[in-house]
């Protein structure tokens, strides 16, 4: 990962820790605040039932002064206005209050005070004809309920006060009649705000508030400017009309809060509650909300040292991260070269065992195409077997890197399960056999013959699990057994079910996870003199893995071990293996004897190789094609050669002694006097490491073909490369061989042995033979021993031999080796 | 700075706004409340180059300020930016009931104000001597009261020199002119009454029915009082011999009135005014008068400053204003042949209870009102005019700031008493509706009705 990339994370990473910490603080706070709302809401409803009831007092002792003038009336003696008055002056405890006894029933609204007036003492008069505080008042009949007007200020002192009410009936000294009048108590706001106090110790800056229904205050809280609470309202909450209104409503009606902004836009937190039991009195109680709010706050300190110390945190891990780095791109490096060296073991590992197979197997492989012999075929595909099998364990071992880098596929083909079969035998029984181990093999015989899978794999697998069974098994048997069943869910398919079971020295279960891992041996000292890489299990897993399957052990330590697995392959043909002895001479019988796939004799091609065998295997392999095959041993006699003739194709070889392949491919290419400046150039190599092909490509090369070579793959290039004027059609005129003995069932069998591949005529007497020869020509004549000599025939085209002495094989591997020694002019081969 | 270095700080403060932004809505009420803070800061440092105080930040106190008006908020301003110096206090505004009535008991009583408002008018009259005579002397230099900051023509010493009283607002009478319709028109401000004529004529064809309007009305914002008094009055500075026969009602003292009701007759014969319009259109000499004026439609509109001081807060109460708004500013009535007549009047006046409880405080606030800044803020949220040299806070009076000295009349150069004003006002209604000829009215003066 890229520092950046880091270095961007771990500043994420602290940008979220910080923001968990803000958005952790701020539910928090939230919650806080919610409950201080809460509470500062509850603390608004007591207050609002302390002033309620003080409220309520206060009428009842208004109510008390007008229900004792009254009852004087309703007794007959009513009260006169100096009566009255006198009365309540005795009444009435508080200086600071006084009583106001008014007329209504003349509109005077003037009368006498039990105080005098501040600024005269003699003067007890009193007159609210200028002092409008009835208007929403039905004066006339105030009885029953807490009359309180709005806050005024008392005519006699110029204090502001609240007035509550009763109607009273006294009688007029001077007249005698009986007068509606209003009894007054007259209560200095100071006093109901006196009540109030006792918030401040509970919030510093609460500000208690009592309006009437239109906002007029009777006390009035000092943030909260203006004469009335609602235009203070609108005035720093501007909001449509609706949305006032409502607001108007809300705090008409309900008891609760809510934030608005006061007259410096600071946000502050309002709670309202409607007075108990009187009509149209509210008490508003204002406080900042940062009071209320103040643990909403981010303790910024706090955080500034978190976000300080994460930010060294990460300032020291990065530090820290680039010293490692620096190691690790230190190790990193140490770890590149080990790794190139051993690319480089690699490749020349291959190319160096590749180079002598390559020999091995095309010279095996022009014996395959020219004996005739049945054992030298047993022996030679054994050969073949084997080489391809050491193939198999090479290209395991360049591929075990690409397992390691998970590059590694499976690449499915038909195959010939009997051939399968035989090549793991071939592998195992040797080993088993130098062992003294009794190597029993239990083939079901109804496994379907042709399968579709991978096959080089799966024998890998198998190989892989029965060479480690014979390796650590001292004395007993090594059973392999192999069955089969059609899968249910898909017709097309067999489940296999491969097993192998030994003797041997067996696993210990704290072991048995060691088993698959690479490089990792088991009880390595006890094991030591056992060779192996330790790869074997773990590829052999790892391929299975790929196929879906894994090996399943069951072990006993000392006593053995069975290995197991289940494969699911597709079936190409059903027909049943049967007997596996039989069914591997079968397959060899059936094998398709090489034919040469097309013939190009005006094709021209240069094969530049530094190994003279492998150029030799190289022409051979390519004999039956009849092409013109010039061959240069280096770099230089190839360029030699390409400047002066033409090709139609070029193999190059790439490891060479002087030049190489690829230093030689670029002078060739440098080249523009060339007629060959159109020619593919392919490039011929025993490196077949993983990531070559494109290395040649790269290089320039038009291909690429790996040695040993496939003779399939080499003929299919050139069809590919060559131009299509130049390839013709395979002559299959068959050789004509007339066979002459006595013993009419061996003769017969020498037919059937050779009528493949050659047009086979018999004659049981020289006579016959004789008058066969008149009408057809022959290019050989297997004659036996025994019988007379023929006449007018071409000496050279007469084998003479002892059939009594021979069987079938043999003589029919005469007439192999003899055309493998002359040409289609019946001339021996130079 | 190595790359990577720089890579880690810019990253960090990346994350760190994003962190801001993240928590930002939560603390929206703390940032704006912050902001404010800052704002405050910067305008306490601000007002600190005017003022400082004198006692400590954490004095107590509590203050009372009784007057007239029912909403003081332009006050309750001054008084938080006060709480700035001194918050450990509070300082409550209180609209007394009846007023002339129960000042004098408030000031007697058990909770005397600190601080009181009174008017010119009641200077003399016995039922509010004790406002004065219980005012501290506000000029005693002890006080350390800035009051050269006060305009001289509306500096109100007392006869033995010292000032008891210190004037809040000034106000004036003229009319309010939509700058916007002149502008449109392209014509300018009247200064003259010949320009007026000109520019009524110039605005009738242009379709303005009545290029000027106002209330109806015998009260000092009505038309006739707006428009001729001022006139009336300099008349009287000119010649101050007539002073004692106008107030004492003498009906030979009438004639002084000529000159301003023929200029009133004039204004009305010559259509720039239509009375029958303003008197259906018009209802009463204040909020009418205001709401009328945002229609848009009027070029000038006589009134009095008070009703000046009411259009701030009627401005989102029109909707044709709201719709439509229109710069508008403050004139003098272009009256006279050389221009307007400027009546420099006192609108109210604060005085110090010397009596008061705490009487230091209350003093140190005054101190800190008596400045051009604060005397100028105060007026500028109330819509009234300056009593300090400096117009230039609110430029709907901008007009008034170099208005010449020689057709300035203020409150010292007469002393007109309020039954002779009254006199006049009725005249003038009388005049301005046809129910008395100039000569009519004149000759009335003592006996026109003025109910």
């Amino acid at each position: 990962m890229k520092k950046r990339y880091i270095v961007i994370i771990n500043i994420l990473i602290v940008g979220l820790i910080l923001f968990i910490i803000v958005k952790y603080a701020n539910d928090r706070a939230t919650e806080s605040n919610q409950a201080s709302i809460a509470s500062f809401e509850k603390m608004t409803t007591t207050t609002e039932q302390i002033v309620a009831n003080y409220l309520e007092d206060e009428q009842h002792l208004c109510d008390i002064w007008a229900n004792y003038i009254n009852r004087s009336a309703e007794a007959g003696t009513p009260m006169t206005v100096d009566e009255a008055i006198s009365y309540i002056r005795k009444a009435k405890i508080s200086p600071e209050i006084s009583g106001h006894l008014i007329y209504i029933d003349d509109g005077s609204m003037a009368g006498i005070s039990t105080t005098a007036s501040s600024t005269d003492p003699s003067n007890f008069s009193v007159k609210y004809s200028h002092i409008n505080i009835f208007e929403n008042l039905e004066i006339s009949n105030v009885d029953g309920v807490v009359n309180l007007t709005r806050a005024y200020t008392n005519p006699l002192n110029g204090v502001q006060s609240i007035a509550f009410l009763n109607n009273i009936q006294v009688v007029d000294g001077e007249t005698g009649n009986m007068r509606d009048a209003l009894i007054i108590r007259v209560v200095p706001v100071s006093r109901l705000e006196q009540k109030l106090v006792f918030l401040k110790g509970e919030y510093e800056n609460v500000e208690i508030s009592l309006i009437d229904w239109d906002g007029d205050y009777m006390i009035h809280g000092k943030s909260l400017k203006n004469s009335n609470f609602f235009e203070y309202f609108k005035s720093y909450n501007p909001m449509s009309a609706q949305e006032y209104e409502n607001v108007v409503e809300t705090i008409r009606t309900d008891i609760g809060s809510m934030h608005i902004r006061n007259s410096k836009n600071e946000d502050s937190v309002i709670a309202y509650a409607p007075l108990s039991n009187l009509d149209s009195w509210f008490l508003v109680a204002y406080i900042p909300a940062n009071e209320l709010t103040v643990s909403r706050s981010i303790d910024w300190m706090i955080l500034g040292i978190v976000a300080l110390g994460l930010m060294i945190l990460l300032h020291f891990n990065l530090v820290i991260l680039r010293n490692y780095n620096r190691k690790l791109a230190v190790a990193a490096e140490a770890a590149n070269q080990a790794n190139e060296a051993k690319s480089y073991f690699l490749s020349t590992m291959s190319h160096d065992i590749r180079t002598p197979m390559n020999a091995i197997i095309g010279m095996n492989e022009m014996i395959l195409r020219d004996s005739r012999d049945n054992d030298v075929l047993m022996y030679s595909e054994n050969i073949r077997a084997a080489g391809n099998t050491l193939l198999g364990i090479i290209n395991d071992i360049l591929d075990f890197s690409k397992i390691e880098a998970g590059k590694m596929e499976i690449i499915d083909v038909d195959y010939n399960f009997a051939s399968l079969l035989n090549d793991i035998v071939n592998m195992v029984q040797r080993k088993a056999d130098e062992k003294q181990l009794n190597f029993k093999l239990e083939v079901d015989k109804n496994i379907p013959r042709c399968l579709h899978g991978d096959e080089i794999r799966i024998k890998q697998v198998i190989t892989n699990i029965l060479s480690n069974a014979v390796k650590y098994t001292r004395e007993g048997s090594v059973t392999f057994s192999i069955d089969s069943s059609k899968c249910e869910d898909n017709p097309d398919y067999v489940n296999l079910h491969v097993s192998v079971a030994d003797t041997g020295i067996g696993i210990r279960e704290e072991d048995l996870d060691k088993l698959f891992e690479a490089f990792e041996r088991i009880e390595e000292k006890k094991n030591r003199n056992i060779e192996g890489t330790g790869l074997g299990m773990a590829i052999a897993q790892s391929f299975l893995n790929m196929m879906d399957s894994k090996i399943q052990v069951e072990s006993q330590y000392g006593k053995g071990s069975v290995f197991s697995f289940d494969l699911r392959q597709k079936v190409v043909k059903w027909e049943p293996l049967g007997e596996f002895d039989a069914a591997f001479k079968s397959f060899l019988k059936e094998r398709e004897k090489y034919k040469v796939s097309f013939v190009a004799p005006d094709a021209r091609i240069l094969v530049v190789d530094d190994n003279e065998i492998n150029l030799k295997v190289f022409v051979n392999l390519l004999r039956q094609t009849k092409m013109q095959i010039d061959t240069a041993e280096s770099g230089d006699a190839c360029i030699a050669l390409f400047k002066r003739n033409f090709y139609d194709v070029i193999f190059l070889d790439h490891m060479m002694p002087n030049k190489d392949g690829i230093e030689t491919i670029r002078e060739m290419k440098a080249y523009t006097d060339t007629p060959n400046s159109k020619t593919p150039i392919i490039c011929l190599t025993a490196n077949a490491v993983s990531g070559m092909r494109e290395m040649y490509i790269n290089a320039g090369f038009d291909d690429y073909l790996t040695k040993p070579i496939d003779t399939k793959k080499l003929e299919g290039m050139l069809l590919t490369y060559l131009s299509a004027d130049l390839i013709k059609e395979v002559d299959e005129k068959k050789k004509k061989i007339l066979v002459v003995g006595e013993n009419i069932d061996f003769l017969r069998g020498v037919m059937a042995k050779l009528s493949d591949i050659y047009e086979v005529a018999v004659a049981k007497s020289t006579e016959q033979a004789q008058g066969y020869l008149k009408t057809h020509e022959v290019d050989l004549l297997l004659v036996d021993y025994q019988m007379p000599k023929l006449t007018d025939v071409d000496e050279g085209k007469i084998i003479g031999a002892h059939f009594e002495e021979m069987n079938v094989e043999e003589v029919a591997s005469l007439a192999d080796d003899y055309f493998s020694k002359v040409d289609d002019s019946g001339k021996e081969k130079a | 700075m190595n790359r990577g270095i720089k890579t880690i700080l810019s990253m960090t403060l990346v994350a760190m706004m994003g962190f801001n932004l993240a928590s930002c809505g939560q603390d929206q009420g703390q940032n704006q409340s912050q902001d404010q803070s800052s704002e405050q800061s910067e305008q306490h440092e601000e007002a600190s180059e005017g003022f400082s105080p004198k006692y400590s930040s954490d004095t107590e106190y509590k203050l009372s300020v009784v007057g007239t008006y029912s909403n003081f908020e332009s006050l309750e301003s001054t008084i938080d930016r006060f709480y700035e110096y001194y918050p450990n206090g509070e300082i409550t505004y209180t609209f007394l009931d009846d007023y002339r009535n129960t000042i004098g008991p408030a000031l007697a009583g058990q909770e005397p104000p600190d601080i009181y408002v009174v008017q010119p008018w009641m200077y003399g009259n016995p039922l509010f001597t004790s406002l004065f005579d219980d005012a501290e002397v506000l000029s005693a230099p002890e006080l350390e009261i800035n009051l050269d900051c006060i305009r001289p023509s509306v500096k109100w010493e007392m006869d033995n020199g010292q000032i008891v009283a210190l004037p809040v607002f000034a106000t004036s009478y003229g009319m309010l002119v939509n700058m916007d319709i002149f502008e449109k028109e392209g014509l300018e401000i009247p200064e003259t009454f010949d320009e007026l004529k000109v520019v009524c004529e110039k605005l009738k064809d242009a379709g303005y029915a009545s290029p000027v309007m106002g209330a109806n009305t015998s009260t000092t914002p009505g038309i006739g009082y707006a428009f001729a008094y001022p006139m009336f009055a300099k008349t009287v500075k000119d010649d101050r011999s007539v002073e004692d026969d106008l107030n004492n009602l003498v009906p030979s003292a009438g004639e002084v009135m000529r000159e301003s009701l023929t200029r009133l007759k004039e204004l009305v014969d010559l259509g720039c005014i239509d009375v029958d319009k303003c008197t259906a259109e018009i209802e009463d000499d204040y909020n009418a008068v205001i709401m009328r004026f945002f229609e848009g439609d009027v070029p000038m509109m006589l009134c009095s400053g008070d009703v000046v001081s009411g259009t701030k807060k009627r401005e989102s109460k029109s909707e044709a204003f709201s719709a439509k708004p229109f710069r508008y500013d403050f004139y003098v009535a272009p009256s006279g042949d050389e221009g307007g007549y400027f009546m420099d009047s006192i609108s109210i006046l604060f005085c110090v209870n010397k009596n008061s409880a705490t009487l230091d405080m209350t003093n140190e606030f005054i101190r800190f009102l008596t400045s051009d800044d604060e005397l100028g803020r105060m007026a500028l949220e109330k819509r009234l005019i300056t009593p300090t040299k400096d117009y230039s806070l609110d430029e709907v009076y901008a007009s008034l700031g170099d208005f010449p000295e020689e057709r300035t009349v203020n409150f010292r150069d007469t002393e007109i008493l309020d039954t002779a004003v009254k006199q006049f006002r009725a005249a003038a209604y009388a005049v301005v509706n046809g129910e008395m000829t100039v000569d009519e009215a004149v000759a009335s003066y003592g006996t026109i009705p003025t109910d």
